[in-house]
């Protein structure tokens, strides 16, 4: 067989082999884009926000390992003191309807009133596709995405994977550690993490 | 809208009688028609008072000895038996996607310490993109306890645990029991307790054991996953790989079993949580129709571009491979 003949066939192999190898987004990858509705009606764009930190937080409000940072002030916290440096906190809901989790968006509004927290915006992900983009398994599963659009860290919230609020002080915050390296200019030291925490209700 | 009407996971029985929950009494009620009535029913009141259990999240633990009692410089066994309603599950040492392992807290008598636990082979359970390892129905963990030659020659010994466990069915409760029995301490060695006698076989036969020598298991490191071959000396139909530690391998991606004469070839994708080279990769594997076996072995680099590979992940890996240079 000619040398060229075997480079066509190898093309061949690989574009039919590459479509099953195609994942989604871990760390060091370009950010899927995707589009959402916001629980206060907006239609959300993940690529107008090129050029901030964009954080993403999975959220099911049945949770025990939500609770445990929702009840502890944590996770309020956190979403305060980024966006106030100017990133851009993302709490999206990937529960399908029927399931733990699910929420219309004007629950989700007085949830997040109840609970004064305070992301950027709620994302409604009933169908599970912005999840899925992300390979979200649990929540309360965290993304942090650079201004170049590139997830920088993909994972756990912390350190302690409980559902104990008295393990809340003491953790080793990865979202917090990942966004100070990288606006530090240092490499992200944990980039991935087991997420620990409930399964993300997805539709079957 | 109730959550836990749709539920993931199945539940299998795992015993001759229809209800896990039942499975004690039935033992106990067939023991009785064996024995003389005065010492069948004897064993009924007993039987039906340790059944009672602590109240978790749905379903019942209980602190269970294999002896009736201790002595020092022996080792006894203690059993921590749940039972749980059914669809309802908890975890393995390496619970997978989500989900935590039971934290076991003891309070021991002086001069007492408790080993590992004796991990059951656990379950693949959830759905087709998070996947976890666990136990539904009826499982018993096994710890064993460790008498000093220090210890009194008499007396009672309370040995307790707080045990904090995740129970989950569509969703997760957390629950936190604190159980704990009562032995005599005695001189001479502590013999078995007739009552668990079954417990502690039923949760023996539930043990993954030791690889057999013979076996001869390599696993490879590519790119993106792990190669395992087997030689076993006897063909098996499928296998099934439960990962020790977390963040190793993709616990929902398909595990690609080839069989091979004598044994078999598994592709492992890796996680996307493995950021170093491990050094070996620990686990169970469970062989189908048989049980669980634990295997330790080493992980090797592939250095050259394989090119006998004859399943997908790897092959197109090697492409790669190929194409990059």
């Amino acid at each position: 067989m000619k040398r060229s003949t075997v480079y066509r066939i190898l093309v061949v192999v690989v574009l039919c082999a590459v479509p099953l190898l195609i994942a989604a987004a871990k760390v060091g990858d370009a950010a899927p884009g995707f589009s959402a509705t916001a629980s206060t009606g907006k239609t959300v764009r993940l690529a107008d926000y090129r050029g901030k930190y964009v954080v993403l937080e999975w959220h099911n409000n049945g949770c025990p390992y939500v609770g445990k940072h929702y009840n502890s002030g944590n996770m309020q916290r956190l979403q305060k003191q980024w966006t106030a440096q100017g990133v851009v906190w993302f709490t999206i809901l990937s529960s399908a309807p029927g399931k733990q989790g699910y929420v219309t968006a004007s629950e989700e509004n007085n949830y997040l009133t109840k609970m004064q927290a305070a992301p950027t915006a709620a994302l409604l992900d009933p169908t599970g596709e912005i999840g899925h983009l992300y390979d979200a398994k649990t929540s309360p599963q965290m993304v942090v995405i650079n201004p170049q659009g590139v997830v920088i860290y993909s994972g756990a919230i912390d350190d302690r994977p409980t559902t104990d609020l008295q393990d809340v002080p003491g953790a080793t915050n990865y979202v917090s550690l990942a966004l100070e390296q990288a606006m530090a200019g240092k490499p992200v030291q944990t980039p991935a993490t087991r997420p620990y925490g409930c399964s993300v209700k997805y539709r079957e | 809208m109730n959550p836990g009407s749709h539920p993931t996971t199945r539940s299998r029985s795992t015993g001759s009688c229809v209800k896990a929950d039942m499975r004690r009494r039935c033992s106990s009620l067939a023991l009785n028609s064996a024995l003389a009535l005065g010492a069948g029913l004897l064993l009924f009141v007993a039987n039906s008072k340790a059944a009672e259990g602590t109240p978790i999240p749905h379903g019942t633990l209980e602190l269970v000895a294999e002896n009736q009692s201790i002595a020092a410089g022996h080792t006894i066994h203690l059993g921590l038996h749940f039972q749980l309603e059914k669809g309802w599950h908890i975890y393995w040492v390496n619970p997978g996607d989500s989900g935590e392992p039971p934290r076991l807290k003891w309070r021991l008598p002086p001069g007492a310490s408790v080993g590992e636990v004796a991990w059951p082979t656990p379950r693949r359970l959830g759905t087709s993109t998070i996947v976890d390892f666990g136990y539904e129905d009826d499982v018993m963990l096994i710890v064993p306890m460790h008498a000093a030659a220090s210890m009194a020659t008499q007396g009672l010994a309370q040995v307790g645990a707080e045990v904090k466990v995740l129970v989950c069915r569509e969703m997760c409760i957390p629950g936190k029991a604190q159980v704990s029995l009562t032995l005599p301490v005695k001189s001479q060695a502590p013999v078995p307790d007739a009552r668990n006698a079954d417990l502690f076989a039923t949760a023996r036969k539930a043990l993954p054991r030791a690889a057999p020598a013979s076996w001869r298991i390599s696993v490879t490191e590519a790119k993106d996953s792990f190669l395992l071959s087997a030689n076993l000396g006897r063909n098996v139909p499928h296998v099934e790989f439960f990962p020790a530690a977390e963040s190793q391998i993709q616990d929902a991606a398909p595990q690609q079993f080839i069989a091979m004469a004598g044994g078999f070839r598994l592709t492992l994708r890796k996680s996307d949580q493995l950021l170093k080279p491990i050094e070996r990769l620990k686990g169970v594997l469970v062989l189908a129709g048989d049980r669980g076996y634990v295997i330790d072995v080493p992980v090797t680099k592939v250095v050259a571009v394989r090119r006998d590979v004859g399943d997908g992940i790897n092959l197109a890996d090697s492409l790669k491979e190929v194409m990059l240079k």
